[in-house]
């Protein structure tokens, strides 16, 4: 039962995860970059950055959706 | 010529607020990541320890098409989500902050403002929604068995036609309202409902919009289709034809009151 963090680590199958990860950090240092660039957003901006950071994939997405200023 | 000026300019814009990179990578995600966590579920379990010792699972492994189709079925609750609140504001934020204005003094017409908008939409989320189900494919071919790309493609014909549907139901809505949210909100019951009637209404006619779904499943099933698909791809285009011609001759009746 007991596995080692190394042996955690090779039994995930990367060639299939990595991918997916890849694309996902795409989008969450997009959602950064753009937070840094933009003056104000839809509600207070440090809530912002708290969704980007910590709701893995649907904060990014949340805040190009609704936190971004739609008319600015 | 005036069209395409505009054309580009929605694109130009769609760059700047970097929806050809987000809107993509959440088709991506939202297309692939059903099929993934279904394969893996039964070891996700096993190591989450949630279970009692000496519980057995026997999980049905989905076949190929099953697995694909699972991608359509997250497509149409967020898919369809993030095409209703990313367009949400496309003319109505415009109109409230009065861009619109703006752009229509100049000898701009109507119809190309629209269309331009409308069009430009099309196209991003035409390639997202490729880009999701080539991604859902390859998956579905590694974790699961063959599954023939003409499927993909095919299936992806269909279902872009129901996702032109819903994205010109939500710039008629746009049309009328000037509060984002409100434009949201109805187009999301609008869709809500129009899905839901689709028991009821398909028991006595054919070729009504949301039947394309069943169409999909059956296609990517079987590799054929049954019935009216030709039907019902010709009324959800009309449909849609009705649509965005309204929506110009009452944008063009508000625009000119106010």
């Amino acid at each position: 039962m007991e596995q080692t963090f190394s042996e955690v680590i090779s039994s995930i199958p990367w060639g299939i995860v990595a991918p997916l990860l890849v694309i996902q950090s795409i989008l969450l240092i997009v959602a950064l970059v753009d937070w840094f660039r933009i003056e104000s957003t839809n509600g207070p901006k440090w809530v912002w950055l708290i969704i980007i950071l910590f709701f893995n994939i649907p904060g990014p997405i949340l805040y190009f959706l609704i936190g971004r200023r739609n008319d600015g | 010529m005036q069209w395409m000026t505009l054309f580009q300019k929605e694109t130009l814009e769609n760059w700047r607020n970097f929806k050809w990179l987000w809107v993509p990578i959440t088709f991506i995600l939202v297309a692939a990541l059903d099929p993934v966590t279904t394969h893996y579920l039964p070891v996700i379990l096993e190591k989450s320890g949630e279970l009692p010792e000496g519980a057995i699972l026997d999980l049905p492994t989905p076949t190929p098409p099953e697995a694909f189709l699972l991608s359509f079925g997250q497509l149409n609750l967020l898919g369809v989500a993030v095409v209703l609140l990313m367009t949400m504001g496309i003319i109505a934020a415009e109109r409230k902050s009065g861009v619109t204005e703006l752009i229509l003094v100049k000898p701009v017409s109507y119809t190309a403002y629209i269309t331009a908008k409308w069009a430009s939409t099309l196209v991003l989320i035409f390639f997202s929604l490729f880009l999701g189900l080539l991604t859902s494919w390859y998956y579905v071919n590694i974790l699961y068995g063959d599954l023939a790309f003409s499927i993909m493609i095919g299936s992806f014909f269909l279902y872009s036609v129901w996702i032109t549907f819903v994205l010109t139901i939500s710039i008629f809505m746009n049309v009328f309202f000037k509060t984002p949210g409100l434009v949201g909100f109805l187009s999301v019951a609008l869709i809500i409902l129009i899905n839901s009637l689709n028991g009821l209404v398909s028991r006595f006619i054919d070729g009504y919009p949301p039947q394309i779904n069943a169409y999909i499943r059956e296609y990517v099933i079987n590799g054929s289709t049954s019935g009216d698909l030709w039907l019902t791809l010709i009324i959800t285009l009309l449909l849609i034809g009705v649509l965005l011609i309204s929506s110009v001759l009452i944008f063009r009746k508000k625009e000119l009151a106010a």
